[in-house]
């Protein structure tokens, strides 16, 4: 007579062979899809051949003529929302995708963007805040800082100010 | 008495804070529509909407118009395409902020079931997700996110309000927050359900347990919370709050019925230090609270049913510790959870104390925008005074990959090696005991995100 235990073990078998042939088959798929987007995705470093420089500006009336580093990254992020001088500090941010923000981004704030892009979500869903407004131009965020008289935002070095105030960053 | 009070009162409390986030989502949701309807005359005169007629010449916006129109710079007289792409501002009193996610997962385990029927691979791992915030005033907000999720048995969809909020801030150093609020204990504890804020599928599980998402991860009540620059000793931020838990009552085994359960208080605080150099912090969380359950007992005739009465007081500490600068992640967390059960049967009573040892270390590097790939190791003891067999420790070393497709969508691989079964439930398992389901198993995830 078979033994019984026999008989279940031999069944069991096949099908953990098949639960190990599909993780595997898995694990493959996630190296074919790294080594995909690695071939497919051209390096990151290779879209910012060109030097660019910024400026940091202000709302005329802003008193402030530097600005310290640790400040300006604090105030972006919104962990600082009060000028020295009193009033709400209005953050402004250029696109993602901007050459600009993303020197800005590794200077001054000391994180790359998609990291600062990861801290707005973590702040967003735990119900934190919200980021400040992303603007598509260099004349946008100009228009936004002459509206506001808070705001701070930063353009390229070669952005008509039409009135709006650099300030030097310490 | 008090304590069905208290029950009734639970019920209502959540179907209560229910109410209250739909009424608050459609009143932000109105606020939304009433804007586009009729802008404010500030707004008009600036930034025509697209499609009306545009002023011939837009008026100059003056940020105090009392001075002396000759003492200002000539503002920028926007055109009609820039005006329009830039409303409405995010921080305009009038601008509603809405977000949301949708995520479906995929388990595939091998040796023993987990957090489903994962030996033969499960979907039953979905979250969704959607938040209004509102600024009422430069520093008053409002907010709400609704949530649901299926995991397993756990979850089907109920939807619940994960936060809502009334948020005034003071001042950089002081701010208080009202309603149902997130708990900052550790770094993550806040994002524990948000899978576009964090690298992992899972967080590790010795310190974030997903299962027990519904206790610890928001409670109902206050909050004060400050943020403090030292320069140039960093800045300080700390938050510390109180208030109770509305959660679903333990079932109770037979023969014995569930008499009352209740969550007397929850309090607790974070503070973190941002030090000088940049991206580390160093900080502290802890956290008390309280489970009263009462049971019934019945009496064999003659006897009168008896009683028992479990409470529970909790200490959790955690120790965290983060570097996070431009593309780089490294953290680390320690913490110990003390629970003493008080079990009182009729006159005798006794105290049996229970400590958690919990850790994990993580690192991530961001190497390209749309590539994060990172690496933990996680180990929780449920009992530090017990002998170290399988059923009493979880080791979890998880190696995972997050692809971000689009800035709205990612995906995520994860293989986990697991070393011991705390983790595991029976009843999962065919009502194998821990002590003998495996001991060296491991556990894949696949995961996919759109959020916005």
């Amino acid at each position: 007579m078979m033994d019984p235990t026999c008989t279940s073990t031999a069944r069991k078998r096949p099908r953990r062979a098949a639960v190990e042939v599909r993780a595997l088959a898995l694990c493959a798929l996630m190296v074919l899809t790294f080594t995909a987007w690695c071939v497919a995705s051209p390096p990151v470093l290779a879209q910012t051949a060109r030097p660019i420089d910024y400026r940091i500006i202000v709302h005329p009336k802003n008193p402030m003529v530097t600005i310290e580093r640790e400040f300006a990254a604090q105030s972006f992020l919104k962990k600082v929302t009060s000028w020295n001088h009193g009033g709400v500090i209005r953050p402004v941010d250029l696109s993602p995708d901007s050459p600009i923000r993303r020197k800005f981004s590794e200077e001054v704030v000391r994180r790359s963007v998609s990291a600062v892009r990861s801290y707005w979500l973590q702040v967003i869903f735990s119900g934190r805040g919200v980021p400040p407004p992303e603007l598509q131009s260099d004349d946008e965020v100009v228009h936004y800082v002459l509206r506001e008289p808070g705001a701070i935002g930063y353009v390229s070095g070669h952005t008509e100010l039409r009135g709006a105030r650099t300030l030097l960053v310490q | 008495m008090r304590s069905d009070r208290v029950l009734r009162r639970t019920g209502r409390g959540a179907g209560g804070i229910a109410r209250i986030g739909l009424t608050l989502a459609l009143v932000l949701a109105g606020g939304a529509s009433a804007r586009a309807e009729q802008p404010p005359a500030e707004s008009a005169a600036v930034e025509p909407a697209p499609g009306e007629t545009a002023p011939v010449e837009p008026a100059p916006v003056e940020p105090e118009p009392t001075k002396p129109a000759a003492v200002e710079p000539a503002p920028a007289k926007p055109s009609l395409e820039e005006s329009a792409r830039a409303r409405p501002f995010r921080d305009s009193p009038l601008a509603v902020e809405v977000h949301g996610f949708v995520s479906q997962g995929f388990i595939l385990s091998s040796g023993n079931n987990y957090l489903g029927n994962s030996k033969r691979g499960s979907f039953e791992f979905n979250e969704v997700g959607i938040n209004f915030t509102k600024g009422l005033h430069d520093r008053l907000r409002v907010g709400v996110q609704f949530f649901a999720r299926d995991l397993g048995a756990v979850g089907n969809y109920a939807p619940k309000v994960d936060w809502l909020y009334l948020d005034y801030r003071f001042a950089d150093w002081l701010g208080l927050r009202a309603g149902r609020l997130k708990a900052p204990f550790g770094l993550y504890n806040e994002v524990n359900d948000i899978d576009s804020a964090r690298v992992p599928v899972l967080l590790p599980q010795s310190v974030y347990p997903i299962l027990n998402r519904d206790i610890l991860l928001a409670q109902t009540g206050g909050e004060l919370y400050g943020y403090l620059r030292m320069p140039p000793a960093g800045a300080l931020e700390y938050r510390l709050y109180g208030g109770t838990l509305f959660i679903d009552p333990p079932v109770a085994q037979p023969p014995l019925s569930l008499k009352s359960f209740q969550v007397p208080y929850v309090f607790g605080g974070r503070l973190m230090w941002e030090t000088p150099l940049d991206g580390l912090r160093l900080g502290g969380s802890v956290q008390q609270l309280r489970f009263d359950t009462a049971y019934t007992l019945p009496g064999m005739p003659p006897m009168p049913p008896s009683e028992i009465t479990i409470g529970i007081p909790f200490v959790l500490w955690l120790g965290s510790f983060e570097y996070a600068a431009h593309d780089l992640l490294v953290a680390a967390e320690y913490g110990r959870w003390k629970a003493d059960v008080e079990t009182t049967i009729g006159p005798a009573s006794k105290v049996d104390t229970v400590v958690n040892e919990r850790y994990y270390v993580m690192a991530a590097y961001r190497v390209s925008p749309w590539f994060y790939p990172g690496v933990y190791y996680s180990r929780l003891v449920e009992n530090v005074d017990k002998p170290m067999h399988r059923d009493n420790y979880q080791n979890d070393l998880a190696l995972t990959f997050r692809f971000d497709l689009t800035t709205h969508w990612l995906l995520k691989l994860e293989g986990h090696y697991m070393n011991g079964t705390l983790d595991l439930a029976p009843a999962l398992n065919d009502g194998t005991a821990k002590n003998v389901l495996k001991r060296d198993w491991g556990v894949f995830f696949a995961k996919t995100t759109a959020y916005f």
